[in-house]
């Protein structure tokens, strides 16, 4: 009988001891989506953390806290709360990666497993049990060389702000604080990604972050390599242009560092032995959608409006006059150098920029003067204003 | 086709806007997620080089102001609502604290300070520890990782007793075992109530406990 209550009381305490057994699927679901979430502000997380230990550790490096380089034990590293321990062990490795690195920050790190084992102490008072740091008997019988000094850190997520919380006790029975530090970082700011054996203090990454922006410039040479299409008219009674090839260079120059508001001017030319010669000419204003400021990190993307001059001759140029064409009229342009045709048009159009050397650009193109043309069609008409050109650009600036 | 051409344009300054206010390109949980903070052009320009342009050198001619929002690094849910509401305001919880503390018993300046914490949360019980501790340092008070202890007895009788009773029953134990001796203060930081997300403290020295909030 009790060997059968003593069964039934295991089973009890078993099946109590693994709550996730009676959860639904539902509910494994939501705890799925909730680990998958806090895995992914643990990964946003961590590279800020790695900044807030880097700075501790310049700190480290400027003011040392030891005169002579003093053995410390890591006694206790956390993470925000509901991050994992994964997390933890980064953190951890990561400060041990750069306190190696940096051997005039004066801590030495130290292995003490006496103080971070949990102990139990039996004495008159009582039997006591804690960790070996928080039992004085323990500490009394910790020799120096085994580190007489112990590292807490605490990295924790309050609000927008990840702070990290640093302290040094020495370890004597009083176990009195030595040195104890803050500081904290804006989820807004980007990690300076320091490397460990060249740490910079925060307004040093500041200054060289403006001065990127300064050396980055307001002014650039693109050259763009484009591709005009031309619409075909919707009776299909005439024949639309080929599509034209054009190199194109100039100046772009932004209002101001911040490359907001761009404006270029370029100049450019196309050529197609046999078949077409083109000179152009282009003014375009370009407002940045994606942010205040150009990043130097992620791609950007501007709306450009803008107006080319283009005067384009040679045999397959033809299409660009206002009436219908016909074979003759074909063959007899093939025969010699063909017709001469400029002509003004209105751009509208997205750029894509990949910092501040390569851009992706596709706009569409209104000739007003050939609104009427047999041989074009409009790829999108607002009002009277037919888009007949869609057109596609590379761009590398220098 | 022209008319809803027109209207998606006259449209994108509202989709592509920069306001915190929730919109086509932002969702409410989004919005909600923003901790904003309205600064001058003067701090903004020096915070966000090259994104705010700095106050001309005659000023500018309309009133200028910035409003500067960051997503909090914890999204809402990932953590209980009582840590969320502790954690998220931990350093101005733990400075409110200490200098309220420090104010109220300055003749305890030159005493060695321990930390206590009595919180739901085992977790967060550590970090409002940690935070008060180093609040006390950068005030320039002694203080100490040593944790007073009480017996067992002590611990069965106490834990019996109403919050009020228990902390000054606490405080007089500690100084009778020696625990807490005549040149250390103890300031314990707890949650009387399990559903409260405000902490209270108390100051135990020479064997007088005194509630602080």
């Amino acid at each position: 009988m009790k060997a059968l209550l003593l069964t039934l009381f295991a089973a009890l305490a078993l099946g109590l001891a693994a709550p996730a057994w009676g959860t639904t699927a539902i509910e494994q679901a939501q705890l799925a989506e909730l680990d998958r979430l806090r895995a992914e502000v643990a990964g946003q997380v961590q590279l800020s953390a790695y900044d807030l230990i880097d700075e501790l550790v310049y700190g480290w490096v400027t003011e040392p806290v030891f005169a002579a380089p003093t053995p410390v034990v890591v006694v206790g590293v956390t993470v925000p709360v509901g991050l994992g321990t994964g997390l933890q062990a980064l953190v951890e490795n990561h400060l041990a990666a750069v306190l190696a690195e940096n051997p005039t920050s004066n801590i030495q790190l130290a292995h003490c497993p006496a103080c971070t084992a949990v102990v139990v102490h039996a004495g008159p008072e009582g039997t006591i049990v804690s960790r070996g740091m928080d039992d004085p008997a323990v500490l009394e019988s910790i020799g120096a060389d085994t580190g007489r000094h112990a590292l807490f850190i605490d990295v924790e997520a309050e609000g927008a702000w990840l702070v990290l919380r640093a302290r040094i006790t020495r370890l004597t029975p009083d176990l009195p604080i030595v040195w104890s530090h803050t500081i904290a970082s804006s989820s807004s700011t980007p990690p300076l990604l320091r490397q460990p054996n060249d740490l910079k203090s925060a307004a040093e990454a500041r200054q060289e972050y403006i001065d990127a922006l300064h050396d980055r410039g307001s002014l650039a040479i693109p050259v763009r390599f484009v591709v005009r299409s031309y619409k075909a008219p919707a009776d299909r009674g005439g024949v639309p242009p080929p599509p034209f090839l054009w190199l194109q260079s100039g100046v772009e120059l932004g209002a101001n560092d911040s490359l907001a508001w761009t404006s270029s001017i370029l100049v450019g030319y196309s050529f197609i032995p046999q078949a077409y010669q083109g000179l152009m000419g282009q003014a375009r204003i370009s407002r940045l959608l994606t942010g205040r400021t150009r990043s130097l990190l992620r791609p950007d993307i501007y709306a450009f409006v803008g107006a080319a001059a283009i005067s384009v001759w040679g045999p397959a140029t033809g299409s660009f006059r206002d009436q219908k064409l016909n074979a003759d009229e074909i063959i007899r342009d093939s025969a010699g150098e063909g017709p001469r045709t400029t002509f003004g048009a209105l751009q509208l159009g997205l750029d894509l920029r990949l910092g501040n050397r390569i851009g992706l650009s596709t706009f569409l193109e209104a000739v007003p003067v050939l609104r009427n043309s047999r041989n074009l069609g409009s790829y999108i008409q607002v009002g009277s204003i037919g888009f007949q050109t869609w057109g596609t650009e590379v761009t590398v600036c220098f | 086709m022209e008319w809803y051409f027109l209207i998606s344009l006259a449209l994108l300054p509202f989709v592509f806007g920069p306001d915190p206010a929730p919109g086509l390109r932002r969702t409410r949980a989004e919005s909600r997620n923003l901790i904003c903070e309205r600064v001058t052009p003067q701090t903004a320009a020096q915070r966000y080089p090259g994104e705010i342009a700095p106050a001309r050198p005659r000023g500018d001619y309309v009133e200028r102001s910035v409003v500067v929002c960051n997503e909090r690094v914890m999204r809402p849910g990932l953590r209980k609502a009582q840590d969320e509401a502790i954690l998220s305001s931990l350093q101005e919880l733990t400075s409110g604290l200490v200098a309220t503390a420090h104010a109220m018993r300055p003749d305890l300046a030159d005493k060695t300070w321990l930390v206590e914490t009595h919180l739901t949360s085992g977790p967060v019980a550590a970090k409002v520890a940690f935070a008060v501790k180093n609040d006390l340092v950068l005030r320039g008070l002694a203080v100490s990782d040593r944790t007073p202890i009480l017996g067992f007895g002590d611990v069965d009788v106490i834990t019996r007793l109403e919050p009020e009773q228990a902390y000054a029953m606490a405080c007089k134990r500690y100084f009778a075992t020696g625990s807490l001796g005549p040149d250390h203060a103890l300031l314990a930081i707890a949650n009387l109530d399990p559903r409260e997300t405000i902490l209270h403290a108390g100051i135990c020295a020479d064997g007088r406990w005194e509630w602080v909030r």
